[in-house]
């Protein structure tokens, strides 16, 4: 070996252990590594707040185009990799259907419960409480409640609903909701995205920083689509803002409509 | 069939409704509950003056905090509370009610005569009653419910989950003050704060427009409720709610009621979707009385 190829063989390797210690140090500053999240009652790290998305998830989960009733954005699917929905090509037509009537058919335009995963994705805040047993998470949008046990409990077979049966449990830093027994009535978006009564979601939450939450959730439901999927956002939180209101989004259209309800015409102050 | 008797007949089919839509013999709803054990009678009239006393005497599990617990599963004793706060005859498929207002001689509420003749109205158009539109109520209806609800308790805060309409309480028990008056709710603005070992909620902001019972029995907005919570055993929370209204009251009003503790095992709150499956309120619009 020369000594100029002995020098150029040093340097290399100098800078090779460079770039691996910086790497290393960068790699162990990511947030979600280091980050020490506050902790709740009973040690486990505090989800508590208020949270909400800051993207379109809620208007079609998919990079996407503006259209009527839709804003433009960028698709949150990390899974597959090219971001699409692995539909069974006999599924995909009822999404297009939906797509075409999402003004009036989508499940969220009449006020009904969004389910999960699309209630944590909301264009509405919702807050977290939790104890050594459970997560408690509430949406403003009609007042939709999640209640998730981190202790066992059996489920109830047969139960079919909205907002699904979760169970919890931690990972490390990380709540891992599993969630089955749903209804075949919501959307995932308002693009029409859509699944049937065998969905099981599982999502994990985990705190990243003070004001950020890593929300994902897997998509399984073999009678629409090929393979499990994955969503993955930021829910941020809410610092201006120490209460849920409300959106009784149904009564809002009633009243649009000149309702009455809780009052009388004839008597009417 | 009286307007009242529609609206429980409303709420019989919607239960109905409810169990064949969840394809299960809905435990939370459908299994007849268990005595409850309470160191009081039930009914208001034994249930108050027995409890009083338990009230500052009881020494309640506490939270680690320090706040007393009120955490579990609880049943409301509405005695009848649910159809009509006042007492009234019974009639089909209602039972007659002894009325839970503790503070009027006649267990009446003090209304005003104009509000008097509203309330008469309003009995007679179970229709408008917001509830049968599913809307949430405020206090102190939420907790006439027949369904079940549950406590849970964080530092600073109490929270009640309801299985009626997978309603929501959130009280902060942290001092801070009510949302500006320009901001109505149906569910109101409740805030909270102890007293010994009572939780006190001061209940504002309401949007007017819920009622107390399926009997007419409403509020206005500027309806203020003070509703406390006070453990008397351990099974058993005395509960207590002073409705004071000068646009439709005369003087200020109190209800008692208890609520007993739910130990079923394996029990949990199943989903109630009021909006998302209601098709009966076409049977209560008037002159339709009765046909649901």
């Amino acid at each position: 070996m020369t000594i100029e190829t002995r020098r150029s063989f040093v340097v290399t390797a100098l800078t090779a252990i460079v770039l691996a210690v910086i790497g290393g140090s960068v790699g162990a500053q990511q947030p979600g590594r280091e980050y020490q999240a506050p902790r709740a009652p009973g040690g486990k790290p505090s989800l508590e707040g208020i949270w909400q998305v800051r993207n379109t998830a809620n208007d079609d989960l998919q990079d996407h185009a503006g259209s009527l009733g839709i804003a433009a954005g960028l698709g949150v699917i990390v899974d597959p990799a090219d971001g699409s929905i692995p539909y069974r090509p006999e599924a995909l037509a009822k999404r297009e259907q939906n797509r075409a009537r999402r003004e009036t058919d989508d499940p969220v335009a009449k006020c009904y419960i969004a389910g999960v995963p699309r209630t944590m994705y909301l264009p509405h805040p919702l807050q977290i409480f939790q104890t050594p047993e459970e997560v408690v998470i509430l949406s403003e949008f009609v007042h939709t409640t999640r209640w998730v046990p981190v202790v066992p409990l059996a489920r109830i077979d047969g139960y079919e609903s909205w907002i699904g049966d979760s169970r919890g449990r931690w990972e490390g830093d990380t709540l891992v909701i599993e969630t089955v027994g749903f209804n075949d009535s919501t959307w995932f978006d308002h693009s029409g995205d859509y699944h049937s009564d065998r969905l099981k979601v599982t999502e994990r939450l985990r705190r990243i920083s003070d004001d950020t939450l890593s929300y994902e959730a897997v998509i399984d439901d073999s009678q629409v689509f090929t393979r499990p999927w994955t969503i993955r956002m930021p829910l941020y939180l809410h610092k201006d803002r120490d209460r849920l209101l409300e959106n009784e989004c149904h009564l809002y259209a009633e009243d649009a409509h000149e309702s009455i309800v809780g009052t009388h015409p004839e008597v009417k102050p | 069939m009286s307007a009242r008797g529609s609206t429980v007949m409303h709420w019989c089919v919607g239960a109905a409704v409810i169990l064949v839509a969840l394809g299960v013999a809905g435990r939370s709803v459908a299994q007849a509950p268990a005595a409850p054990k309470s160191s009081c009678p039930l009914e208001t009239a034994q249930f108050h003056p027995c409890a009083l006393p338990k009230i500052k005497s009881f020494k309640p599990p506490r939270m680690p905090d320090g706040v007393p617990s009120f955490q579990g599963y609880w049943r409301t004793q509405h005695n009848g509370a649910a159809t009509d706060v006042e007492p009234g005859p019974g009639s089909f498929a209602i039972p007659a009610t002894k009325g839970i207002i503790i503070d009027t001689p006649d267990k009446k509420i003090p209304y005003r005569p104009e509000a008097l003749a509203r309330r008469n109205e309003l009995r007679e158009h179970g229709s408008l009653d917001p509830q049968a539109h599913c809307a949430p109520s405020g206090p102190p209806r939420k907790n006439f419910t027949n369904f079940g609800w549950k406590i849970v308790q964080t530092p600073g805060y109490v929270i009640f989950l309801y299985e009626s309409m997978h309603d929501y309480r959130v009280i902060p028990t942290d001092g801070r003050k009510h949302l500006p008056p320009a901001i109505k709710l149906w569910h109101g603005d409740p805030v909270g704060h102890w007293e010994a070992n009572t939780l006190v909620v001061d209940y504002a902001n309401g949007n007017g427009r819920n009622w107390i019972d399926m009997s007419g029995n409403f509020q206005s907005e500027h309806t203020h409720v003070v509703e406390r919570y006070t453990l008397i055993d351990p099974d058993t929370i005395h509960f207590e709610a002073r409705i004071e209204d000068p646009t439709l009251y005369t003087r200020p009003w109190t209800i008692a009621i208890p609520f007993t503790r739910n130990t079923d095992e394996g029990y949990y709150q199943l989903e109630y979707a009021c909006h998302e499956g209601e098709r009966d309120l076409q049977h209560l619009a008037p002159g339709e009385a009765g046909e649901g």
